[in-house]
């Protein structure tokens, strides 16, 4: 168990170095923290078009936590990275699960999902009017790691899933994302939906964690809002698992039929 | 007028960064090549040999110095220039990975102003020509290594140009590929084409070109016919052998024409000589004796330049 | 003439080839559904056409940014940047053909949203003004074309071109108006907006999809046109500048 957590810990700070080489922190502001803001701003946008103010903050806050669900999802790219690196069959050949190591290594998209969506919340809400009230609103920060880890769970399930076809990757990572724009009431309330549709959105990543926080907002008992909570840590795990089986499957199939190959 | 005309061409590269280096990679650099020739440009790795094969098909400017093919400055008239020349760099990238390789070829030939139908009839001739017809609707990305170098190639000769660039084009090649490939272009050099072809095989300078420049650290050492390279070759030739006895190397060090005999860790004794025909004296000596553990090889190119550089002046 | 269909076939075969071209023919109908149920959900009907535009601008702009802007970065990794600039055909007009048939596989996504809101939303929009509509989506998508040649050029010189790409989509669809418009935005935005030739394309698209005759056609139509013209003039400019530097300092290969 220590080894494990060790490597863990190893892979993490990897993933970190990794990501300190794309980002410096002005980079990270002018380049990515900016599109959020006009992400976000865009769609609250939409409120100000409507003349809602009511409608403006329930898009402003559905599509600041999207950004946590994004990045989330941006996940699904390092197992190509991995293969191209050619750790990947490394990986596989040491004694540790790979999935773990996996999601120790990419674990920093989870931390800047949770604080992006969080600073885009904190200063699109003052800029269009929106009211913060203080301190029920600290609420909404673990519940917005929660989401984070939730999205990129279901990030890293997806990333095994895809694993075999390195050219789509792009395509599934946007589609997805966009998907959970759509899906997971972060513009429209879930009642919108037909049936099967917010089923689905129920096992989805982002979708329970958006409505404890708005919960949150909204003054709901607390009760409610753990409880929202709770289902959204119970969708993270239950994609963990998912994604565990789904790379253990991977691991033996490669072993197998010889797609675990260096650089391919 | 002569095809390639190259006078006192230098090419500096300046470093991107304070701490690199400055880097020399032509340095007053002249040469002729007239037309109908197939002239070799022969040097190690960084010698400078891409470096002039590049300002020659006009993607990069020299620093200071002219350049001409077939009479049309490479910098001031590459509209001239283009139309007439064509260039195989090879290698693993320089082709649309997701297209087949008659796509490739298609591209090219719109690019070097064929009519699509030309460009598809000369497409299937160049692929037939380089033995690709089989393999010309496979995706570039399932080609082997020297497949790819193949289509390069054809990829150059889709222009009909009468200069050709080769930039080592047969690395990465297995030998029989890259035999035929010498052939072909010794094909090409009869329909009258005039090719400068760049690499860092001696033995393939040796037996495909008529002229030989040898250049080392941007400068030109020497323009040779290929037979002296070929005398050169052979004269310093080495021999490794295991278990010789000691009567036997004392003989073979008393011979004219060894130059050194030394206990060599690994190998045996190497014997080293710089006479031509003396190789089979000692190979003779060593058979007679029972030694069957017998390696020859051939001067590596550093050693071949200092034996030319030693000798300027001195006739080979 | 040759280049640009040389270059427009090019394209078209990788396209083929390349799943990640889908990008903006799959998010497109899918951004239709999110702003038409946003707006059905509000009982906006009347905002059914500017949801249903938005999509198919946002899908030309990612074209033009992403797709278009990478590419002679792209042949650049792929030593496929040095061939082209020693053939005899130029590299602008190959650029342009690539060009032109990725904004003509983008022109698809107008047909795509108008079938997915119909399919899911049972949204049916009369076509007032079809000349002009179809006019106009010409006009934008030769725009979006010269922006995206000014895109290419720009790219092979920043070193984190990623970086900016990542970042110039949603800005730019809310300084140009994608899909609220322009009037919308503070006051002091708007001078930058009018300089955006998307701003006039989408202020133009929404006007020829309302009833009412669209006013001042033909100088609006021209605006987008011109400033589609100068950020290409721009554009070709700055390629040819960057194309002429990087044959002096032997950067047309990466080493």
């Amino acid at each position: 168990m220590a080894a494990t957590l060790n490597v863990m810990r190893h892979a993490f700070h990897a993933g970190l170095a990794d990501y300190r080489a794309i980002f410096t922190w002005r980079s990270w502001l002018a380049g990515w923290y900016v599109r959020v803001l006009f992400q976000v701003g865009f769609f609250a946008l939409i409120g100000e078009r409507l003349g809602d103010d009511d409608k403006t903050y329930y898009l402003l806050v559905g599509n600041s936590m999207l950004i946590a669900g994004q990045l989330g999802v941006f996940s699904l790219n390092m197992t190509t990275a991995e293969r191209w690196a050619g750790t990947l069959p490394l990986l596989v050949a040491s004694p540790s699960s790979p999935v773990l190591v996996f999601s120790a290594r990419g674990a920093y998209l989870a931390v800047d999902g949770a604080l992006s969506a969080l600073a885009a919340l904190f200063v699109a809400g003052p800029i269009f009017g929106m009211d913060l009230p203080w301190p029920r609103v600290l609420a909404v920060i673990p519940v917005t790691l929660v989401i984070a880890a939730a999205s990129y769970a279901f990030g890293t399930f997806l990333a095994g899933v895809v694993f075999r076809f390195r050219s789509v990757n792009s395509l599934v990572v946007v589609t997805t994302y966009v998907a959970l724009m759509a899906a997971c009431g972060v513009n429209v309330p879930l009642s919108y939906y037909p049936e099967p549709v917010e089923l689905l959105s129920r096992v989805l990543p982002l979708t329970n964690g958006l409505l404890a926080i708005r919960d949150a907002f909204a003054g709901a008992p607390a009760a409610e809002i753990v409880g929202n909570t709770a289902l959204e840590a119970a969708v993270a795990l239950g994609w963990m698992i998912a994604a565990l089986l789904s790379f253990n499957r991977l691991a033996s199939r490669g072993r197998r039929d010889g797609s675990l190959d260096y650089g391919a | 007028m002569e095809a390639v005309e190259v006078e006192e061409i230098t090419r500096v590269f300046e470093p991107r960064r304070r701490s690199g280096t400055r880097v020399v990679a032509l340095d007053d650099v002249s040469l002729t090549v007239p037309t109908g020739e197939i002239h070799g440009l022969l040097g190690p790795n960084g010698a400078g040999k891409t470096t002039l094969v590049k300002i020659l098909s006009t993607v990069l400017l020299p620093t200071s110095g002219r350049a001409r093919v077939l009479g049309h400055d490479v910098v001031d008239e590459t509209h001239a220039v283009r139309p007439l020349i064509g260039i195989v760099f090879g290698g693993e990238r320089g082709l649309y990975w997701r297209l087949t390789g008659r796509q490739n070829l298609e591209y090219w030939g719109a690019l070097y102003k064929l009519s699509t139908r030309d460009a598809k009839t000369r497409g299937q001739q160049l692929l037939e020509r380089v033995g690709m017809a089989d393999k010309a609707d496979e995706r570039v990305e399932e080609y082997s290594r020297g497949m790819k170098q193949r289509l390069h190639l054809a990829r150059g000769l889709m222009g009909d140009g009468k200069v050709l660039f080769l930039d080592e084009p047969t690395t990465g090649m297995d030998p029989l590929a890259a035999r035929e490939f010498r052939t072909l272009i010794g094909e090409l050099r009869d329909e009258g084409r005039t090719i400068l072809l760049a690499t860092h095989d001696m033995v393939e300078a040796e037996t495909v070109c008529d002229r030989v420049t040898l250049i080392d650290r941007g400068k030109i050492v020497a323009t040779e016919s290929p037979r002296t390279l070929g005398q050169v070759l052979s004269r310093f030739q080495r021999v490794d052998a295991e278990g010789a006895s000691e009567e036997v190397l004392s003989k073979i060090r008393a011979l004219p024409g060894v130059s050194s005999v030394a206990a060599v860790d690994g190998v045996g004794t190497r014997i080293e000589v710089d006479e031509e025909g003396v190789t089979q004296l000692v190979l003779e000596l060593l058979v007679e004796a029972g030694v069957t553990s017998v390696r020859t090889s051939l001067p590596s190119l550093d050693e071949v330049y200092v034996q030319l550089i030693g000798e300027r002046g001195m006739e080979i | 003439m040759r280049g640009f269909l040389a270059g427009f076939l090019l394209e078209l075969r990788v396209v083929r080839a390349n799943p990640d071209a889908l990008i903006p023919l799959l998010t497109a109908p899918l951004f239709a559904i999110i702003f038409l149920a946003i707006v059905r959900q509000s009982g906006r009907s009347d905002l059914e056409p500017d949801a249903l535009l938005a999509p198919v601008l946002m899908s030309l702009w990612w074209i033009a940014l992403v797709q278009a802007g990478s590419m002679i970065t792209a042949d650049r990794w792929q030593a496929v940047l040095e061939p082209v600039i020693a053939a005899p055909t130029s590299l602008a007009s190959v650029l342009v053909g690539r060009i032109a048939c990725l904004m003509s596989v983008g022109l698809l996504s107008f047909f795509e949203v108008w079938l997915a809101g119909w399919l899911i939303f049972g949204v049916s929009i009369p076509f007032e003004h079809p000349l002009e509509l179809a006019l106009t989506l010409v006009a934008t998508a030769l725009a979006m074309a010269g922006t995206a040649v000014a895109f290419a050029a720009l790219f092979v010189m920043t070193r984190n071109a990623y970086t900016f790409i990542n970042s110039a989509s949603f800005p730019f669809y809310v300084l140009g108006g994608v899909l609220v418009p322009v009037a919308y935005l503070p006051d002091w935005i708007e001078p930058v907006s009018s300089l955006l030739f998307l701003s006039w394309s989408a202020d133009l698209l929404r006007a020829t999809l309302k009833e009412p005759a669209v006013d001042d056609f033909w100088s609006r139509l021209a605006m987008v046109l011109v400033l589609g013209a100068i950020t290409f003039a721009i554009g070709r400019a700055v390629l040819f500048h960057v194309l002429r530097r990087m044959r002096a300092k032997g950067e047309l290969a990466t080493a």
